[in-house]
């Protein structure tokens, strides 16, 4: 266990570096460059700019230093505002990542719940409520569901705000975190309804019954038990896609997370923003991976590395 | 009732017309075409896509110019965000254009996207996958890591990435995708090829896995045991049965592509104005949410609709091409 986890872990730097330059040539080939505005800049101030920030270099020169300094876990600066990405990122980061981790929870709880109560109803009402429900998310994208719901809750109803994100103030985080996440509650939810169904026709819940054990305990010691471990499976995946992933939302309600900031970043070119965060979201992408990798040998005892 | 002769002589040749043989594409589509919900889906779509080309082309169900603002009506009263009217049929938006003739626009846009990215997608990656199943062990580490490579970006910021490095530059053939120089094919073409280039290792990883898993059963081995060349090994046995796994993938996949461009659409890097995707229709509408609501509705329930159909179409498919689980 322990060496492959090495193992995986040393794998790892070759992708991020493969990552790291895929981004860095891709960013080069972009037309225009950092300083292109609708003012034209003079002669002398452009190349003071370029010099500044080493574009006057040849590219894999400039390639060079850059992987040099991003083995110092020097992440270069911005060229829109001079600020280290590092704090950039340090900045806007962690709006991402609570807004990741709401609707992560959002998802997984509600998802969970939607598809038991579901199974258990097996062709009942309320299957048939919870099936639908599953359904429409899959059709309704969180830039779908964002705008519907503004209308109808927050323009109609004024019970919630349209715009930002404040920690713990539900006005603000009820809106971003249902649009967001509905997609992936309803992929949850059929995922755990169809093993529910599963799990609910094998030997050893006949048996748990025959012995008598009370129908509770019967569904959440044996049943649900073993049916969330698919669930568990992409939760991993899920994760990772909801933190790196949230610059449509955060737009959507105009929440200053790292998701927007990369999308300005690629509108005006900012070299070292999008380097950056490229890297960064590569790096929790492939350590999200790993992660369930190995929680899933954990999870599963028959899995053995 | 009239008692039948005990011993009749067997009738070989009725029998055989009950177990007529069928392929597996006329078995698969008669099963299809039990399931109600895929047919229903499978028309809805068929027809939405005929109304969105008649819609673009076609005046009489155009009935106005997309592009055309009118800001008052010919009786002088204000036609910017109408609500729907006999003439308008979806309303006007806040510049006074006819809603239904830019739903259609918006609507081919993104139907065009889907079909063409997905079409890409399955070329590329059914060639990379076959490739990597059939070829040697370096081959296949090569293109293994190349996909594993490609699942660590997080992928609509590398589509972003690819779409930005792409645009703006005069390609042969295809040409620029710049808004300063006309031509709705070129940014077409932009977003279809940004979108593909990244998308086409899901169905490889598909195609790699399941040729793998088929290249070693008994029929195939029986195959190559009575002489068949390779190459018809591939063709008349590991094709067609990777072929239903892929088809199910690319009625998944169409509505996947078709989200990708609103994505870009939505954040500004889709079609430029004053053309229209359903991306840019919604990102548009969600400006003006305020003040006229129906901008953003029409789309979005024009997406949803889109989504839901390639759903249950892509279900109905799963269940009638795969026999095990027909119940």
């Amino acid at each position: 266990m322990l060496a492959y986890a090495i193992r995986r872990i040393i794998l790892m730097v070759p992708l991020l570096f493969a990552i790291a330059t895929i981004t860095f040539f891709l960013m080069h080939t972009v037309q225009g460059g950092p300083f292109d505005s609708d003012k034209p800049l003079s002669e002398a101030t452009k190349i003071n700019l370029d010099k500044r920030y080493g574009l006057d270099k040849s590219l894999p020169e400039q390639y060079i230093s850059y992987i040099g300094n991003l083995l110092k876990a020097d992440l270069g600066i911005s060229f829109s505002n001079d600020r280290p990405v590092r704090d950039i990122i340090g900045d806007r980061f962690p709006i991402s990542l609570q807004l990741g981790i709401f609707t992560f929870l959002f998802a997984i709880i509600f998802g969970l719940i939607l598809g038991i109560f579901s199974s258990l109803n097996q062709n009942g009402l309320g299957d048939y409520v919870g099936v639908f429900v599953a359904t429409s998310g899959a059709a309704l994208p969180s830039f779908v569901l964002a705008p519907i719901l503004a209308i109808i809750f927050a323009v109609r109803l004024h019970w919630f705000n349209v715009i930002g994100w404040e920690l713990w103030d539900y006005k603000t985080m009820v809106l971003p975190v249902v649009s967001f996440g509905f997609l992936n509650m309803a992929f949850v939810a059929r995922i755990s309804r169809a093993s529910m169904l599963d799990v609910l026709r094998q030997d050893y819940i006949r048996t748990a019954r025959a012995k008598g054990v009370k129908e509770f305990t019967v569904i959440m010691r044996h049943a649900v038990k073993n049916a969330i471990i698919p669930v568990l499976t992409i939760s991993g995946p899920i994760f990772a896609n909801l933190v790196v992933g949230s610059f449509i939302i955060e737009r959507a309600f105009s929440i200053p997370g790292l998701g927007r900031t990369f999308v300005e970043s690629v509108l005006n070119r900012d070299y070292g923003v999008i380097m950056g965060v490229t890297i960064f979201y590569g790096t929790i992408i492939v350590g999200m991976n790993l992660i369930v990798d190995l929680l899933y040998g954990i999870a599963d005892p028959r899995i053995r590395y | 009732m009239a008692s039948t002769p005990i011993a009749q002589p067997f009738d070989f040749a009725s029998e055989q017309i009950h177990t007529k043989q069928r392929g597996l594409w006329s078995q698969a589509f008669q099963r299809l075409v039990r399931n109600r919900l895929a047919v229903v889906a499978g028309i809805l779509l068929i027809g939405i896509t005929v109304v969105a080309i008649l819609g673009t082309s076609w005046s009489v169900v155009q009935r106005h110019d997309p592009n055309q603002q009118l800001y008052v009506t010919a009786s002088n009263e204000d036609n910017t965000n109408a609500g729907p009217t006999s003439d308008h049929w979806l309303g006007t938006d806040n510049l006074g254009r006819d809603m239904w003739a830019r739903m259609a626009q918006g609507t081919l846009f993104s139907l065009k996207v889907g079909f063409g990215a997905e079409f890409i997608v399955v070329c590329i990656g059914l060639a990379m996958g076959m490739t990597a199943a059939l070829g040697g062990r370096l081959t296949d580490g090569i293109i293994t890591w190349v996909t594993d490579l490609t699942y660590a970006f997080p992928d609509l910021l590398f589509i972003i990435l690819v779409r930005q490095a792409i645009f703006g530059r005069a390609w042969p053939i295809i040409g620029s995708g710049d808004p300063q120089i006309p031509g709705l094919p070129a940014i077409l073409l932009v977003t279809i090829l940004a979108i593909s280039f990244v998308s086409w290792v899901t169905i490889c990883r598909l195609v790699r896995g399941q040729m793998l898993s088929i290249k070693n059963q008994d029929y195939v081995t029986a195959a190559r045991c009575v002489g068949a060349s390779e190459f018809r090994v591939v063709r008349v046995h590991m094709l067609p049965n990777t072929l239903s796994t892929v088809i199910v993938a690319i009625t998944f996949g169409i509505p996947t592509r078709i989200f990708a461009e609103a994505a870009l659409a939505f954040i500004g890097l889709g079609v430029p104005p004053p053309n229209a995707s359903l991306g840019s229709l919604i990102s548009d509408g969600q400006a003006l949410l305020q003040s006229n609501n129906l901008l953003v509705i029409w789309p979005a329930i024009m997406v949803a609709a889109l989504m839901l159909c390639f759903t249950f179409l892509g279900d109905g498919l799963r269940d009638a091409l795969d026999p095990r689980t027909r119940k």
